[in-house]
C-alpha cells in the first residue's frame, strides 16, 4: 500500500524524462573514451526535517564504449522512500482529522502541526537506456528510452538527439526531443478536483486511472571561448498534458474573517472542510538555460542561470555555482552554492474563502507557491588506482517561503503557514573502470 | 617545393628557448623519394592512443619499402608527452614541435591529423581523426603512395 | 511567454553569430580535454540533483549536450 506524494512521483519520473534529454550520456560528440566498460555508481540519502520524506536510492550507470567511439548507456537506480508530504491543508490550533487516500481510515494532525499525508514506505524503480554514435566526422546521434515503476505509477518515455560540429569543433549545435507517457494509479483512486475531502468508504465518482503526455524539445549552443573557457546555450521547450494534478493534495477552505479552517459535523471523515486540488490539464514550459566552464591554473568553476516561465505563471531563476578545488595530484574539493527562486503559480492558494465562488483551479501545494531556496554543500574526490575515483558529497538544502500579510487572513498570521523545508543530501560516489 | 617550406619550419625547432632534444633533427629534403606518414598528436588526445600501436606496426611492415612515419607531437608541456610514450612507446620518429609552426604550415584543424606525403614530397592524402574502421582503407593509401614512382 | 521566446531566439542568433571567430585551434585543447572540463562532470550527480529539485520546485532540466572537449576524431 502506498500513499505516495503524488507530486513527488509524477516530478521524479518526468524528471527521468528531462534526465535522458541532456544528461543521461552526456558526452561530446569527439572521442574522448577509450574502448571498454566503465561505472559510476553511487548512495545517495535525501532526508528532510521531522516526519517528512526520506529517500535511500542506489544508482549505477554503466557505460560500455565501443570501437569508433558508439556508446552504450545502461542506467538503474532503485530507491526506497518512506515519510509524509505536506497534503496542503493549512496548520490549525485545533486538530484535524483527514480521510486517508484509501478511503478506508482517518488520520488526526495535532494542533499547530503541519498536516502531512501520511505515507508508507515505498519503492521505485527507474532505468534508461541510450545509445550514442558519430555520423560521418561532424554528427553525432544519440537515441535513448526511460521507464520507471513503483506501485501506483508508471512512466515510459523515448527520445533522440543529434549534434553537429561547427567552426573547427569549437562551436557545435545541438537538438533533442523527448516523449513520454506517464500513468498513474493511485490509492483510492483519483478524486474530482474542486470536490470535498470524502468521507470514509464514501464512493463519489472517482476514476482509477490517469495519465498524461509529455512532450520536451531542447536546442543547444556549445561554444569554445578560449583554451580555458566553455560555454553553453540551451533553449527548452516542454508541454505536458493530461492529469496534471496531484489526487493526494487538498487545499483548505477557511473562514473569512477569521483565516480559520472550517470545521465541519462529525463524521467519519475530514473534521474541516477541505477540496482536493485542481490543476489544468495543460502546462506549458519555456527555459533559457546558461552555463560557463572556466579554468584558472588547475581550479575549475562552474557557473550556470537558468530562467523558466510557463503558462501557469510561474518564473524562476536559478543560479549554481561549484568550483573545483584539487588538493595534490589525487583529490579535490568541491563546494557547492545554488541559489533558487519561483513566483507562484496563478492558481496556487493558501486557502479558499467559505462562501466565495469556487476558482477554476486551485492548488495549495507549497511546490507551486512562492518560495526561495538555497543549496550548500561540499564534495570530497579523492582518486584511486589509476583512474578510479571515489567521491563524498554533503549538502544543506533550504526553501522558505515568501508570503506577503496580505495574503494571510485572520487568525493566519499568527501561524507558521508556509511549509518550510530544510534537507540534507549526503551521496557516496565510485567510479571505476575503463 | 613544399619540404623545403616544411624544411625551414621545422628549423625553428632550434631557435633559442625550443626544447633540448635527443632526438635528431626532422630533415625532410632527407626523405626524399620515400613515402612519409606525418602524424600529429597529443597526449591528450584519446584516440591518438589507438593510432599508435597501428603506426607501429605499418612502420615496421613497410620500412623496407620506403615508409617513414613522423609523429608531431603537440602538447603543451614536453612532461605530458613523454609520459604518453612511456605509456604507449613509438617505433617510429618522434619530433616535438614546440611552437607548433609544423601545425600551422600544415593547417591542422583535427586532433589526431595525418599527412600522406608520396615520393615527390607533395600532400597526397590528409586524415582527420583515427578511426579502427578506416585502418584497412589507410593503409591501402600507404601501399599505393609506396608503389607509385611520384 | 511570447516575448520570452523572442528574447530566446535573439539570444541564441546573436550567440550563434559571435561564434564563428571564436575558439581554439585543434591542437589548443589540452586543457577542454580534461575531465573536469566537462559539461557534466559527474553523470549520476547530475541526474540526481535534477530529480531531487523537480520533485521539490516547480522547474527541471534545461541543462543540455556536449560539445567542447578533446576535439578529437
Amino acid at each position: 500500500m502506498s500513499k505516495k506524494d503524488m507530486r513527488s512521483i509524477s516530478a521524479t519520473l518526468a524528471a527521468a524524462t528531462c534526465t535522458l534529454l541532456g544528461t543521461g550520456a552526456p558526452q561530446p560528440v569527439q572521442a574522448q573514451e577509450e574502448p571498454g566498460w566503465d561505472f559510476n555508481t553511487a548512495l545517495l540519502y535525501y532526508g528532510e526535517q521531522d516526519d517528512r520524506i526520506q529517500d535511500l536510492s542506489v544508482s549505477v550507470l554503466t557505460r560500455k564504449v565501443f570501437v569508433d567511439d558508439r556508446i552504450l548507456s545502461i542506467g538503474l537506480t532503485v530507491y526506497a522512500l518512506t515519510g509524509a508530504s505536506p497534503n496542503g491543508a493549512l496548520v490549525q490550533s485545533v486538530p484535524q482529522t483527514f480521510t486517508k487516500p484509501s478511503g478506508k481510515k482517518t488520520f488526526t494532525t495535532a494542533p499547530g502541526e503541519l498536516p502531512l499525508d501520511n505515507t508508507f514506505r515505498d519503492s521505485r524503480v527507474a532505468l534508461s537506456l541510450d545509445w550514442q554514435q558519430p555520423l560521418g566526422r561532424l554528427y553525432a546521434f544519440n537515441v535513448g528510452a526511460s521507464a520507471s515503476a513503483e506501485f501506483d505509477y508508471l512512466h515510459v518515455g523515448v527520445n533522440a538527439k543529434l549534434s553537429r560540429d561547427f567552426n573547427n569543433r569549437n562551436t557545435t549545435l545541438s537538438g533533442g526531443v523527448a516523449v513520454a507517457q506517464d500513468e498513474l494509479d493511485p490509492v483510492g483512486g483519483v478524486p474530482v478536483g474542486l470536490t470535498r475531502m470524502r468521507n470514509v468508504d464514501e464512493r463519489t465518482g472517482r476514476t482509477r486511472i490517469e495519465s498524461k503526455d509529455i512532450f520536451d524539445v531542447i536546442f543547444g549552443v556549445t561554444q569554445v571561448v578560449s583554451k580555458n573557457f566553455l560555454v553553453q546555450l540551451n533553449y527548452s521547450y516542454s508541454d505536458s498534458s493530461g492529469y496534471l494534478s496531484d489526487p493526494y493534495k487538498i487545499v483548505s477552505v477557511v473562514d473569512g474573517t477569521t483565516g480559520d479552517a472550517v470545521p465541519l459535523p462529525p463524521a467519519d471523515g475530514p473534521s474541516h472542510l477541505n477540496f482536493y486540488e485542481h490543476r489544468p490539464d495543460s502546462r506549458v514550459k519555456h527555459s533559457l538555460y546558461a552555463q560557463g566552464k572556466y579554468y584558472m591554473s588547475g581550479k575549475v568553476l562552474d557557473a550556470s542561470y537558468r530562467y523558466m516561465t510557463d503558462d501557469w505563471e510561474i518564473d524562476s531563476h536559478t543560479i549554481d555555482i561549484r568550483l573545483r578545488w584539487p588538493v595534490g595530484e589525487r583529490s579535490y574539493f568541491e563546494p557547492h552554492l545554488r541559489f533558487y527562486s519561483q513566483t507562484a503559480a496563478e492558481f496556487y492558494h493558501l486557502s479558499l474563502i467559505d462562501g466565495d465562488p469556487l476558482p477554476g483551479y486551485a492548488s495549495a501545494d507549497y511546490r507551486l507557491g512562492d518560495f526561495d531556496a538555497i543549496t550548500a554543500g561540499l564534495k570530497f574526490g579523492w582518486k584511486i588506482g589509476g583512474s578510479d575515483e571515489m567521491h563524498v558529497r554533503l549538502e544543506a538544502y533550504r526553501q522558505s517561503g515568501n508570503l506577503s500579510r496580505s495574503q494571510l487572513i485572520g487568525n493566519q498570521a499568527d501561524r507558521d503557514n508556509y511549509p518550510d523545508l530544510n534537507a540534507i543530501i549526503f551521496q557516496f560516489g565510485y567510479m571505476f573502470g575503463k | 617545393m613544399r619540404r623545403l617550406v616544411l624544411f625551414a619550419a621545422f628549423l625553428s625547432l632550434f631557435a633559442p628557448g625550443g626544447a633540448a632534444v635527443a632526438d635528431p633533427p626532422l630533415d625532410l629534403p632527407a626523405y626524399a623519394g620515400k613515402v612519409v606518414v606525418v602524424d600529429f598528436w597529443a597526449s591528450w588526445c584519446v584516440p591518438c592512443r589507438r593510432s599508435f600501436p597501428w603506426l607501429n606496426a605499418m612502420q615496421a611492415k613497410y620500412a623496407d619499402e620506403g615508409l617513414i612515419i613522423v609523429g608531431v607531437n603537440l602538447d603543451e608541456e614536453r612532461d605530458a608527452a613523454e609520459e604518453f610514450l612511456r605509456e604507449f612507446p613509438a617505433d617510429f620518429r618522434v619530433y616535438f614541435d614546440d611552437s607548433k609552426e609544423l601545425a600551422k604550415e600544415f593547417g591542422v584543424v583535427a586532433m589526431p591529423s595525418s599527412y600522406l606525403l608520396g615520393r615527390d614530397g607533395e600532400v597526397r592524402e590528409r586524415h582527420y581523426g583515427f578511426k579502427v574502421r578506416q585502418q584497412a582503407e589507410y593503409e591501402a593509401r600507404i601501399v599505393e603512395a609506396l608503389n607509385s614512382l611520384e | 511567454m511570447r516575448s520570452f521566446f523572442l528574447v530566446a531566439v535573439f539570444s541564441f542568433i546573436g550567440v550563434l553569430s559571435g561564434c564563428s571567430s571564436m575558439g581554439v585551434e585543434a591542437w589548443e585543447r589540452n586543457v577542454l580535454a580534461k575531465d573536469e572540463m566537462q559539461l557534466t562532470t559527474d553523470a549520476i550527480e547530475a541526474a540526481t540533483d535534477d530529480h531531487i529539485y523537480f520533485s521539490k520546485e516547480a522547474s527541471s532540466g534545461g541543462r543540455g549536450f556536449g560539445g567542447g572537449g578533446c576535439g578529437c576524431n
